[in-house]
């Protein structure tokens, strides 16, 4: 009972965050760090539930942000076709090239990934005849919401899209709940804790890791397809390496194998730079100097453990334990 | 020689000294894969560091160039045995999640610090040779090119030497087949990661700087160099020594012809197709370990 009131709250403050927060900045942040909830969640499916280093999911954001902004700018397609066209083709591209990575995990994955966002980010910067190359894509808008007996509802407002992004995180967060807590969900556990087991049992590591990929890379296309129509501009810088980074920040310190750690990594390291605005170089130092420490010394991440030390378990959103 | 063939001499030639450095590059990038099992991302910041000393050397504290090239490589080794003895050290048994983590975090570090100190633009080492062009056959040259090709292609000699030859080359080679054997014939495990490291940093640092004279170095440069050799290390084999080297020269050969004959652009491209190709067709590289 108590844990369904606590969930209650929290939702209750979510949905007053516009309410609340009048500062259009403020709120832009929220609205960003929302996207990168659903990116994230995303990524946790492939680092932490099957252990494999992706270094490609900034370049699947980045291929979700083309996609819908391609359909938009040459289609017109509004982004309530657009976001599932994104997730879709981002995880069909995944498919395929998983389907030749993943039979080599280890060293030669995690290369492969950087070269295969290279690759991408060399194809939105030099097939120039469609993509623009450096100029990118501008003029997305935000779609109407046409309620059927209720007429239109814009949502071009922040404080309108904001809702949007926000029941697209819930979304995200209870299908990945869902898919963690099946069979399938253990079999990522048992692919990550000991391949041989679980290859011995019959579990198909590469089948696993590739349901992992495929649905992270999903989740990372939407999330492209959100940020394009919000900010209304794409561009190859969309591929630079440092959005992986920060990406992999927010799973390793939010907690990789849970959910609620990373969706909140998310939120923080949206926050957290902001704060250090001023001095751009340093800001990167202490992000690489963060990820350092944190790796050697904080396996757990810092945000899920601080999550399961202050709230009681009575009152927490359950969430599906690491093994 | 028709122009047709003189411009393909001409390309083959410019692919030749970028061949070399990523042979230089990538052997010591294999090196540290083979006896640490380590991925280092951040290798290719040794390189961007080697350079940029280099230009701090001669351009900034006016030292003879020939004398900037050895300190630029020395005090390059010099910051890789700290890295190693902070950092590196307490990567021997962990994850490969982990120490991949680490060096990518090492790699935006070290890259930030250079920025922070040197700012973003591209610089080149100012050296001593006459910019006058040679010209052999319609092949035009310079003797800078001419001096840093020599200085690699001796080095990749040189690395190969101490591999093969060498007491700390064989201990290295035992030590990447078989750790616990060449522990118990008594070679000091600790010992010959530090060593491993030093030498795949100075050959990386002495890359950057020598062809930090022709090709303007930048901080972001370090992440490219990075891919770029282990783009070589796939393709000539994880661990292969003798597939680092061709590897390298394979790759800056057909970069070099494909800036020539490709759309501009795409000249980068080449590599990473030629990764999945072999991922494809030939996993293990086209070379077997050595």
């Amino acid at each position: 009972m108590s844990r369904r009131i606590a969930t209650l709250a929290v939702l209750a403050l979510l949905c007053a965050v516009p309410l609340v927060v009048r500062d259009d900045y403020y709120l832009h942040l929220f609205i960003v760090s929302g996207i990168f909830v659903v990116a994230v969640l995303g990524l946790d499916l492939i680092v932490g539930y099957v252990g494999q280093l992706s270094l490609a999911h900034a370049a699947f954001f980045a291929m979700g942000a083309y996609t819908s902004a391609l359909l938009f700018v040459r289609l017109q397609w509004s982004m309530w076709l657009g976001l599932p066209a994104a997730a879709l083709g981002v995880g069909f591209a995944a498919f395929v090239l998983g389907g030749v990575i993943l039979r080599t995990r280890g060293h030669r994955f995690i290369i492969i990934t950087v070269v295969f966002a290279e690759l991408m980010k060399l194809v939105a910067t030099n097939w120039v005849d469609m993509t623009r190359g450096f100029m990118g894509l501008p003029g997305l808008a935000l779609p109407k919401l046409s309620l059927p007996g209720l007429g239109s509802l814009d949502i071009t407002a922040k404080s309108h899209f904001y809702y949007v992004v926000l029941l697209a995180a819930i979304v995200a967060f209870l299908l990945c709940r869902a898919l963690v807590r099946s069979s399938i969900g253990r079999k990522f556990v048992l692919v990550r804790e000991n391949e041989p087991l679980a290859e011995s049992l019959g579990i198909s590591a590469f089948r696993y890791a590739m349901i992992a990929f495929v649905a992270g890379a999903a989740l990372a296309g939407a999330a492209g397809s959100l940020y394009a129509h919000y900010v209304g501009f794409v561009s190859p810088d969309l591929f630079n390496f440092s959005y992986v980074t920060i990406m992999l920040i927010m799973v390793i310190l939010g907690g990789k194998g849970t959910l609620v750690g990373p969706a909140l990594g998310a939120v923080l390291f949206t926050f957290l730079p902001e704060l250090l605005r001023e001095a751009s170089h340093w800001r990167m130092i202490t992000f690489a100097t963060i990820l350092i420490v944190a790796t050697l010394f904080m396996p757990k991440g810092i945000v899920y453990p601080l999550v399961a030390y202050l709230v009681p378990r009575r009152w927490r959103l359950s969430d599906a334990h690491a093994a | 020689m028709s122009a047709s063939l003189t411009i393909l001499a001409q390309h083959l030639l410019n692919g030749v000294l970028i061949g070399c450095a990523y042979a230089l590059i990538a052997m010591g990038l294999t090196m540290i894969f083979g006896v640490m099992n380590i991925a280092n991302f951040a290798h290719g910041e040794f390189y961007m560091l080697g350079g940029f000393v280099a230009f701090y050397l001669v351009s900034l504290m006016g030292l003879n160039y020939f004398a900037a090239l050895p300190v630029a490589v020395a005090a390059v080794v010099a910051l890789a045995i700290i890295l190693q003895h902070a950092i590196f050290r307490r990567l021997r048994e962990a994850p490969m999640m982990t120490t991949t983590l680490v060096t990518i975090g090492l790699s935006i570090f070290l890259e930030h610090v250079a920025l922070l100190l040197w700012g973003p633009q591209p610089q080149s080492i100012p050296t001593p040779f006459p910019t006058k062009p040679l010209s052999f056959f319609g092949v035009y040259t310079t003797p800078l090119y001419l001096f840093c090709m020599a200085v690699t292609a001796a080095l990749i000699v040189v690395g190969h030497v101490v591999i093969r030859r060498t007491r700390m080359g064989k201990a290295m080679r035992a030590t990447f087949q078989n750790k616990e054997a060449s522990a118990l014939v008594g070679i000091r495990i600790d010992r010959i990661y530090a060593y491993a490291f030093a030498f795949g940093a100075a050959l990386a640092a002495a890359a950057g700087a020598v062809l930090g004279g022709f090709i303007p170095v930048e901080p972001a440069t370090g992440g490219i160099v990075t891919l770029k050799a282990f783009i070589v290390v796939i393709l000539g084999g994880m661990g292969s020594f003798v597939g680092a080297i061709v590897g390298g020269l394979m790759l800056g050969l057909a970069e070099a012809l494909g800036a020539g004959y490709m759309p501009t652009g795409w000249k980068d491209a080449i590599g990473f197709f030629a990764v999945i190709l072999v991922l494809l067709f030939r996993p293990e590289g086209l070379f077997r370990r050595v």
